[in-house]
């Protein structure tokens, strides 16, 4: 039976993190659970605490990329072969995390995206957003050619591979699209599965489109320098 | 611009720079011992300050280069300063980019050991 710890990573989440735990119970309760409350100054991590949740705190608010690696840290270390991705916000449909851990499993691929655009979805995006998630996908397909069209969802599962990979190396803002980059230069695979997501259900989008553009062009040349780097396994590690 | 040889630099502008090189090195000298500047850094700006008293000393270098590139000696002055300036700014960057991957660092390790205290603390509640 492979070990599967499902992180996620919060700030300010206190509408939505019970909802969201409660789903996890009830359609993943063989997985373990791990939130990394992101320096959260509402209830967050007491609410995940009183459902018997593991929670790790972090002393200062490091954006989503230092908050999900520490997720990763911990599973690194604690030996899980699968860590699953997830929301917070409750966008990202919990009752398919055990069809992304399936899909890993079948070993074909280290990485595995829930894709809002192969399918049918109540999510709309707003239009900077689309804009800006289109010609991120462009770029990403343009460097390494991986036929992913949802290449900024952040409902996703890894193995072992990828967690040793990105337990050292994963990008501060936007992480998504450069993750995808980084594991294609480590030689390891994605591929995508269809899922809905949901439209939010509580708290606010954490960006504004003045920031979108900055972030954009900030993901971009980072992605464009990690392709002239190389991303090495731990020697040893099966 | 060009057409004449300059041969010298006007005195005003030489007690200038040598006015403010001395300035600058016990300005860094002080930083140092009291503490605030790290002799690392400290080291840069000796170094600007350094070839800035040099200058003050031999003004006849600047005059050459000045020549040699037909540019007034002031022009060459102030680019000296811009490129030292530059540099400075430079290495800051460096160093806050490593102070922050540090930072997130040890941000992330600590709240991993506060996590394992906590889990090991509830343990021995539940034995005791």
């Amino acid at each position: 039976m492979p070990r599967v710890l499902v992180i996620i990573p919060a700030y300010n989440e206190q509408e939505t993190i019970g909802a969201v735990l409660d789903a996890l119970h009830t359609h993943a309760p063989d997985y373990d659970v791990l939130v990394v409350d992101d320096g959260s100054r509402d209830a967050t991590a007491a609410i995940v605490r009183a459902r018997g949740v593991e929670v790790i705190r972090l002393p200062i608010n490091l954006g989503i990329g230092g908050a999900m690696q520490t997720g990763y840290k911990y599973a690194w270390r604690n030996g899980y072969d699968v860590a699953v991705q997830c929301d917070a916000d409750g966008q990202h449909p919990v009752d398919r995390i055990p069809a992304l851990v399936e899909r890993l499993l079948t070993g074909d691929a280290d990485l595995v995206i829930g894709s809002r655009y192969v399918a049918q979805s109540d999510y709309t995006p707003s239009f900077y957003r689309r804009i800006g998630k289109s010609i991120l996908s462009r770029i990403v397909d343009f460097f390494i050619g991986c036929g992913i069209t949802d290449t900024t969802s952040g409902f996703r599962a890894i193995n072992r591979k990828a967690l040793d990979i990105l337990a050292r190396h994963y990008p501060e803002d936007y992480p998504e699209a450069e993750v995808l980059v980084i594991l294609h230069r480590a030689g390891l695979k994605a591929i995508e599965i269809p899922v809905q997501m949901h439209a939010r259900q509580g708290g606010a989008s954490s960006i504004r489109w003045p920031q979108a553009v900055y972030y954009m062009a900030k993901v971009v040349l980072a992605i464009f320098i990690d392709m002239f780097r190389k991303f090495m396994r731990t020697p040893g590690e099966e | 611009m060009g057409g004449y040889e300059q041969v010298g630099i006007q005195l005003q502008h030489r007690f200038g720079i040598l006015a403010l090189s001395i300035m600058l090195v016990l300005l860094v000298l002080d930083l140092m011992r009291r503490g605030w500047l790290k002799e690392r850094y400290a080291l840069l700006w000796l170094t600007t300050a350094g070839l800035s008293l040099l200058v003050g000393l031999f003004p006849g270098l600047i005059v050459a280069a000045a020549n040699l590139f037909h540019f007034q000696y002031l022009t060459v002055l102030f680019s000296m300063y811009f490129v030292f300036t530059l540099g400075l700014v430079m290495s800051f960057s460096i160093v806050i980019s490593r102070l922050t991957d540090r930072n997130r660092e040890l941000t992330q390790e600590l709240a991993l050991l506060a996590h394992t205290v906590e889990r090991l603390e509830k343990n021995i509640e539940r034995r005791a």
